[in-house]
């Protein structure tokens, strides 16, 4: 199985809480919205998978979701 | 069935907590297989999973589906129906009810956000160590501990100056509420049956009711400030009501204020036993951004939540029927061995991951003021370090009476 994947990430804006950790980590990448208290993903979302997996992890709300996973990656 | 693990002391039992976290208690704990059952004193059907390793911890805090704050209480004694439903705030709620609420406020509190409110902490600071100089020592809760974050929640909020001092009274005899000694029951002018009342506090009412009225002054006339955005926010369509608007600011005064306060209260001792560790990060500011970390770890200002399990389950192979109650000890899992080799050292330069679990241990309901906590403790200890300040704890502190909170009341310092 590949370990250095490319994932491209977005965010369940039902279970964002706006934490902005995603924001302090990755500021290139993602912002809290002021008045919606959601993050957002600015560009494609493109990340490679440590870095990536490092992210969702830090994530309280565990809203920093795959959406590129169905194209068999997985098993 | 295999035999249950049962508790030898009663993690309920606040008197457990008036020396500090019981380290010996919650080592033995630790190193026991699956989980320990709690008996409830006095009750032989009430009781509660115990719940603490670093790791098993972590697992509870992620599944809200499995491990509810909405069903059952957050604390560990049930409370009616009624009572729930009457205090209840996002702390008390799942997702996706809870975000909704946190979302209205959840921008103030990024950490990117709060790096602009700098300026009025370093002020507060200062101020405050310019108060103990000048009092040559004292009480450092009184002093410091107490006042900065009070103040800095509060100018956020948007509740006047004058009225901090009030503040921190209330948000006092909140936690007398967890205590074992009673309150009266009519103070603050309370006519709420104490069953109603979050920890049965006459001071719950007192607060709702100043939060009530600051609302409706701000609803006339609007300000830049979180009152405002809470008497103005809509959810779906749906203003707050009173009682939904009171809940959430007796949650975000009393979570703003007890938490940063007792983890400043903490800290006098750190400086005073750790001397050497704080040596170090004087001569090596990189270090500050770690040291904060481990005074919080250190600290473990919430000694622990519950939450309630909704199905049968399992975890560290202990089999749990829903309706149990589960509780996380963050006190315990911030010691445990496992995650944090040896784990009563003091060290500053201690990997900040695996992350310590004081501010929960992930999850939706991740402290919302972590990032307020953080900038509040690292401007404290900067400015101690930059103005050579010397702190040393004299005699013993008083802890607050409580199984919920680790806090101290008294904590007399001089400048030598």
């Amino acid at each position: 199985m590949p370990s250095h994947e490319i994932f491209v990430l977005a965010i369940d804006t039902e279970r964002c809480i706006g934490g902005g950790q995603c924001e302090l980590m990755e500021p290139e990448m993602f912002e809290v919205d002021a008045d919606t208290g959601i993050a957002t993903v600015i560009g494609d979302g493109k990340m490679a998978q440590l870095r990536a997996e490092g992210l969702m992890d830090r994530c309280p709300g565990q809203a920093i979701i795959r959406v590129d996973a169905d194209d068999g990656a997985d098993d | 069935m295999t035999e249950r693990s049962v508790a030898t002391v009663d993690l309920a039992d606040p008197n457990l907590y008036q020396r500090g976290i019981p380290h010996d208690v919650f080592t033995e704990l630790r190193r026991r297989p699956g989980l320990t059952w709690n008996a409830i004193a006095g009750d032989p059907t009430d009781g509660f999973w115990a719940v603490t390793r670093h790791d098993d911890l972590v697992t509870v805090s992620r599944d809200p589906d499995t491990f509810s704050s909405a069903v059952g209480h957050i604390q560990i004694y049930d409370i009616d129906e009624d009572a729930l439903a009457a205090r209840a705030s996002m702390i008390d709620l799942d997702p996706p009810v809870h975000t909704r609420l946190r979302r209205l406020v959840s921008s103030a509190f990024t950490p990117r956000h709060v790096q602009g409110y700098r300026d009025a902490i370093t002020e507060r600071v200062h101020a405050r160590l310019d108060a103990l100089i000048e009092a040559g020592g004292g009480d450092w809760v009184d002093l410091v501990a107490a006042p900065i974050p009070i103040g800095v929640i509060c100018d956020l909020m948007g509740v006047p100056e004058a009225d901090h001092g009030y503040m921190i009274e209330l948000s006092d005899h909140l936690v007398a509420g967890t205590s074992s000694q009673p309150l009266d029951p009519e103070a603050y002018g309370n006519t709420t049956d104490l069953r109603l009342l979050p920890f049965n506090s006459p001071a719950a009412h007192g607060i709702n009711a100043y939060a009530i009225d600051l609302g409706e002054r701000r609803r006339r006339t609007p300000e830049d400030d979180l009152i405002t955005r809470l008497v103005e926010a809509e959810i779906e369509g749906d203003r707050l009501t009173d009682a939904e608007f009171a809940n959430f600011f007796r949650l975000m005064i009393f979570a703003g204020n007890e938490t940063t306060r007792s983890s400043i209260a903490h800290l006098a001792l750190h400086l005073t036993h750790f001397g050497a560790a704080f040596g170090r990060v004087r001569e090596d500011r990189a270090m500050l951004d770690s040291l904060v970390e481990e005074v919080i770890r250190y600290s473990s200002p919430i000694l622990y939540f519950r939450r309630t399990a909704t199905v049968d389950t399992e975890l560290a192979g202990t089999p749990i029927a829903a309706g149990d109650k589960v509780v996380m000890w963050y006190a315990s899992a911030n010691f445990d061995e496992a995650q944090f080799p040896d784990p009563l050292t003091f060290d500053p330069a201690r990997p900040t991951l695996p992350p310590h679990v004081a501010f929960g241990g992930g999850g939706a309901h991740f402290c919302l003021g972590a990032s307020l906590a953080r900038l509040e403790l690292q401007i404290l200890i900067d400015a101690i370090m930059t103005r050579n300040i010397t702190i040393d704890v004299v005699g013993d502190p008083t802890f607050v009476d409580s199984n919920f909170v680790n806090g101290i009341e008294h904590l007399e310092v001089r400048l030598p």
